[in-house]
C-alpha cells in the first residue's frame, strides 16, 4: 500500500508563488459561516479554521481548482480568480 | 551606456528529483528556469539603462534555453545572442567565461557586464571573476544595489553575517549580482508577442575564432568521496584563576567571543605582501621552489 | 518594432483561450484552413494546470487530423481491458473486459492512457506547427465588448487587449469567460465533482504482471460503491508505462454534506483490500486535484453569442455515466466544432449569432450534443443514493453468500439476492423504480 501524509502530496507538485494573492478570504463573513465547506473540500487543505471561528487560508499551494468558490457560493466570502500567467501550481505528469 | 547581462538556463531544484536507489535523475519531471541571480542582474541593468543606452542578453547554452533569451526580450533586451557548441553537453566556469568573452568580444564590447552572483546549479560563483580576468577588467561579486555616474559605479556588496561593504569601481567592469536584489518585471502584452516571434541569434566557435580544443580545460575529477570526519571540538574550560562569578558568567555564556581579526593598512602593495605572509604563516601556499 | 510585431495593432481572426484538448483542436483546424490564430493559455506550458484520469477515447479524432498520430505522440498505454467494480468496504464484485478485436491490441488503437502536461503540450505544439500563435503564461481576465458584441480579450498584463474577430473560450470546468459573457450561470456544487488523483511510479515489468498486460497494452478500472465511504463518486485506477495513475472523483455537495476530505477518501481507497495489492511498492509521483462538470445535459450553457463559441470543459462536455467516463474526446469534437464555424464565419465576414449558431449543428454532426441528450438522465441516475451506496454493497453481499460454501443447503439465485436486498435495506418497489430508470438512462 502506498500511504502518503499531505505533506508528502503538496511536495510532489511545483509552486511557483505570486507575490500576489489570487484567492482572498473575507475572514468576518466566515465568522458568521456555520459550515466552512472551504475547510473540508480544500483538496490541498489551505483552509485553516481559527479559534476565534474565522478562517486562516493560504494561497501559496493552490491547485486552482475552484473547488472552494464553488461550495462557497452562498456565503460568498471567497474571491477567487486565477494567479498570473506562469505562476501558481505546474503539474508534470497528472 | 551599453550594458550586457549573463543569463544561465538552469534546472529549477525544486524539480530536481533523484531516484535514491540509483541516484539518476529524473530528466522527465525536470523544468528549467532562468537563474533567479541572472533575473536580478537583468532587471538592474533595465532599471539603469539609459535612453541611448542599449542592454544586450547572452547565454551559453543548448536550444532550450532559447527561452532565457526570449524571457530577457519580452522584458524590453535590446538584443540576445546564444552561443554554443552542438556537441558540448555541459559547461563548467572557465569554458562558460571563455566562451562569454569571446561572444562578447566580437559582438562589441559593452562599458558593464553584470552577471548573476551565482548559479543555483553549481553555485561555485566563478564566472563573474574568470570572465573579468579574460577580459582585464575589475570584478566586484556578491553586489546588492550599485548606481552609475560618470563612468564609474558606486557599490553596495554583501559580506559576510549580514556586514555590508560600499565601494567604486572605474568602468568597464564586470559586478556579479546577487539573487533577490531586484524582482524581475513581468512583460507586457506586446513585448511577450514580440520575443514569442523573434529570431535568436547564435553563434558557433568558429564564429568566434575558438576550436573546441581551446575549451579542453583540464579539469579536476572526484575519485573518492568521503563522509566528513568530525574535527575534535575545544570544550570550553573557564580561566580558574578568575573569580566564581566570572567563572560562571564565562560558563553561561557558552565561551562565544569575539573571532579575533586583524585588520592591516597600507598600500595596495604592502596589503598584499600582508595577505601573501598571513597566508604563508598559516601554510596555506607552497614555499617557492 | 514593427506594426506587425506590436500586439496592440496586431488583430487575429480566431482567440482561443486555453491550450487543452479543446482549445489545441480548434486551433490547429483553424490554423490548417489559413486564419490568423492566437492561443493563449495561463499555465507556463500547456498542459501545465490540466488533470484527468486519464483515459483518452479520441485516438480516432486525432488520427484523423494527424494519421497514426500514436506513433509520435505520448502515449502512455493502449486499452484493451476494463474493468467496473463494484465495491463493499470487505469485498469487489468485477465486470472484467479484456479484448484482441481490432482496435484493443492493434491500431488504428481505440483509447489510450496519458498523462496531460505531457500530452497537452504534444498536441498544442501541433496546433502552433500548423501556423497557430501559442502563447503560454499568460491569463485571460475579461473579455473585450464592442456593444452586444464580442471583439477580443484583455490579458492580464500591460498592454492586454488583443483583438480577434471570432473568440473560442475553452478556458474550463470553472469558465470565467462563459459566465462574463452571460452564457453560463454559477454552477451548482451538485453539478460538479473533485477528482484527486496520485500518479504511482511503478516498474513496467511489475505493470504487465500485475495487470496481465502484454508489452505496450494497458487497463482501466473504475470503482463505484465503498471506496468513496458514503459520499457520491466514484474511483479510477490505470496503468501507464511505468506508473499507476488512480483516484477518487467525489461530488462536492455530497462532500460538503458528509464532511469528508478528498485526500482522505484517496487513502482509503488505497487501503482497499482489491486496490492495496495493485499499488504496493509504488512511490508517488504527483498528487493534483481538478472539478469535472459532472451534470451533462442540464449544465450545459448558451454555447455561442456575438462573436464567441465556448466548448470542452467550459461548455459542460464531460459525459458521466457510469459506463462511459469521457471528456477528452469531446472536449476535441467540439472545439472543432467551434473551428468549423469560425473557419466559416471568417469566409462570410459575419460573426454574429445568426452564423454562430451554425455551432450546434456542427456539435450535432460530430455527435456531442446527441451523445449528450441521448445520456441525459444518466448522470443523476449515476450520483442517486441507491446506484451509490445500496447496489455495489448487494453485489458484494450476494456474491459473498453466492461463493461462500459452508455446507449449509445451497439457495437459488432469486431467493439469495432477495435476502442479500433486505439485509442491505434495499425495498423491492426501489429495485423495480430504479430498473425504470436504468432503462430510460441507458437502453434506448
Amino acid at each position: 500500500m502506498v500511504i502518503t501524509t499531505h505533506d508528502e502530496k503538496i511536495r510532489t507538485a511545483r509552486f511557483k508563488v505570486d507575490d500576489r494573492p489570487h484567492i482572498v478570504v473575507d475572514g468576518e463573513k466566515c465568522r458568521s459561516c456555520a459550515v466552512q465547506s472551504c475547510v473540508t473540500v480544500c483538496p490541498a487543505n489551505l483552509f485553516v479554521p481559527l479559534d476565534d471561528g474565522s478562517v486562516l487560508f493560504n494561497y501559496e499551494q493552490c491547485f486552482e481548482c475552484g473547488a472552494c468558490y464553488f461550495v462557497c457560493a452562498e456565503e460568498g466570502a471567497i474571491h477567487w480568480t486565477y494567479p498570473r500567467g506562469g505562476y501558481g501550481v505546474t503539474f508534470r505528469e497528472s | 551606456m551599453r550594458i550586457a547581462v549573463c543569463l544561465s538556463c538552469l534546472p529549477d531544484p525544486e524539480t530536481v528529483e533523484v531516484d535514491p536507489l540509483t541516484g539518476a535523475i529524473d530528466a522527465g519531471r525536470t523544468l528549467y528556469v532562468l537563474n533567479p541571480a541572472d533575473a536580478a542582474a537583468l532587471e538592474l541593468a533595465l532599471r539603469l539603462r539609459s535612453d541611448d543606452g542599449t542592454v544586450r542578453a547572452v547565454t551559453i547554452g543548448p536550444d532550450e534555453a532559447e527561452t532565457v533569451l526570449r524571457d530577457a526580450l519580452a522584458v524590453g533586451a535590446d538584443a540576445v545572442l546564444r552561443v554554443w557548441e552542438d556537441q558540448r553537453t555541459a559547461t563548467r566556469p572557465a569554458a562558460t567565461s571563455l566562451l562569454l568573452a569571446a561572444a562578447l568580444s566580437t559582438e562589441g564590447l559593452p562599458d558593464l557586464i553584470l552577471c548573476g552572483a551565482r548559479s543555483l546549479a553549481g553555485g561555485s560563483g566563478k564566472v563573474p571573476a574568470l570572465l573579468a580576468e579574460r577580459l582585464g577588467w575589475p570584478v566586484v561579486t556578491d553586489v546588492l544595489s550599485f548606481e552609475l555616474s560618470d563612468g564609474r559605479a558606486r557599490f553596495v556588496r554583501r559580506l559576510a553575517r549580514g556586514a555590508r561593504s560600499e565601494g567604486e569601481v572605474t568602468l568597464p567592469a564586470v559586478l556579479a549580482v546577487e539573487a533577490g536584489s531586484a524582482p524581475l518585471r513581468y512583460a507586457g502584452l506586446p513585448g511577450l508577442m514580440a520575443a514569442k516571434r523573434a529570431e535568436i541569434p547564435v553563434r558557433h566557435l568558429p564564429d568566434l575564432g575558438l576550436a573546441p580544443m581551446d575549451l579542453a580545460f583540464p579539469s579536476a575529477t572526484a575519485e573518492a568521496a568521503m563522509p566528513p570526519y568530525p574535527r575534535p571540538r575545544e570544550i570550553f574550560i573557564p580561566d580558574s584563576a578568575s573569580a566564581p562569578h566570572e567563572r560562571v558568567a564565562q560558563i553561561l555564556s557558552a565561551g562565544v567571543a569575539q573571532k579575533a581579526g586583524r585588520i592591516i593598512d597600507g598600500s595596495p602593495e604592502e596589503l598584499a605582501d600582508a595577505i601573501l605572509a598571513f597566508l604563508g604563516e598559516h601554510g596555506l601556499l607552497e614555499e617557492p621552489a | 518594432m514593427s506594426a506587425n510585431a506590436n500586439g496592440r495593432s496586431e488583430r487575429f481572426d480566431v482567440i482561443i483561450v486555453g491550450a487543452g484538448p479543446a482549445g489545441s483542436a480548434a486551433a490547429l483546424l483553424c490554423a490548417r484552413a489559413g486564419l490568423k490564430v492566437l492561443l493563449i493559455e495561463r499555465g507556463e506550458y500547456p498542459g501545465a494546470k490540466n488533470v484527468s484520469g486519464a483515459v483518452f477515447y479520441g485516438s480516432a479524432i486525432v488520427d484523423a487530423l494527424i494519421p497514426n498520430w500514436w506513433e509520435q505522440a505520448p502515449v502512455e498505454r493502449h486499452v484493451c481491458r476494463r474493468d467496473l467494480v463494484l465495491m463493499s468496504p470487505t469485498t469487489a464484485v468485477s465486470l472484467d473486459f479484456r479484448s484482441a478485436a481490432p482496435g484493443y491490441v492493434a491500431p488504428p488503437y481505440n483509447a489510450f492512457t496519458i498523462l496531460r502536461p505531457k500530452f497537452d503540450r504534444w498536441f498544442a505544439a501541433q496546433a502552433e506547427a500548423a501556423g497557430a500563435f501559442l502563447l503560454t503564461s499568460t491569463v485571460v481576465d475579461d473579455l473585450l465588448w464592442e456593444g452586444s458584441r464580442v471583439v477580443g480579450v484583455k490579458v492580464r498584463r500591460d498592454e492586454g487587449e488583443v483583438r480577434g474577430d471570432v473568440v473560442i473560450a475553452c478556458d474550463g470546468v470553472n469558465s470565467w469567460l462563459a459566465r462574463k459573457a452571460g452564457l453560463q450561470r454559477e454552477l451548482e456544487t451538485h453539478e460538479l465533482a473533485l477528482g484527486v488523483k496520485e500518479v504511482i511510479g511503478l516498474d513496467e515489468a511489475v505493470i504487465r504482471q500485475r495487470f496481465h498486460l502484454n508489452g505496450e497494452e494497458g487497463m482501466a478500472l473504475e470503482y463505484l460503491g465503498a471506496v468513496t465511504e458514503e459520499v457520491h463518486g466514484g474511483a479510477f485506477l490505470y496503468t501507464n508505462k511505468t506508473s499507476l495513475s488512480l483516484g477518487v472523483i467525489a461530488q462536492l455537495s455530497s462532500l460538503v454534506e458528509h464532511k469528508k476530505r478528498p485526500y482522505d477518501l484517496l487513502e482509503t481507497f488505497k487501503a482497499h483490500p482489491a486496490v492495496a495489492p495493485l499499488v504496493r511498492g509504488g512511490t508517488l509521483r504527483e498528487y493534483s486535484a481538478h472539478l469535472i462538470p459532472e451534470a451533462g445535459w442540464k449544465m450545459i450553457p448558451d454555447l455561442y453569442t456575438d462573436g464567441m463559441m465556448v466548448a470542452g470543459d467550459a461548455a459542460g462536455f464531460c459525459l458521466s455515466t457510469g459506463i462511459y467516463i469521457e471528456g477528452i474526446n469531446y472536449a476535441m469534437q467540439s472545439g472543432l466544432a467551434a473551428a468549423e464555424v469560425a473557419i466559416d464565419a471568417c469566409r462570410r465576414r459575419d460573426f454574429s449569432r445568426s452564423v454562430l449558431r451554425l455551432y450546434l449543428d456542427a456539435l450535432r454532426r460530430r455527435n456531442v450534443l446527441t451523445d449528450f441528450q441521448a445520456y441525459r438522465h444518466a448522470p443523476s441516475f449515476v450520483n442517486g443514493e441507491r446506484l451509490q451506496n445500496l447496489y455495489p454493497e448487494l453485489a458484494a453481499l450476494a456474491s459473498e453468500a453466492l461463493f461462500r460454501v459452508d455446507g449449509n443447503r445451497k439457495q437459488k439465485l432469486l431467493p439469495l439476492y432477495w435476502r442479500s436486498l433486505r439485509k442491505v435495506g434495499g425495498k423491492p418497489s426501489h429495485v423495480l423504480r430504479d430498473l425504470y430508470q436504468v432503462t430510460r438512462a441507458y437502453l434506448w
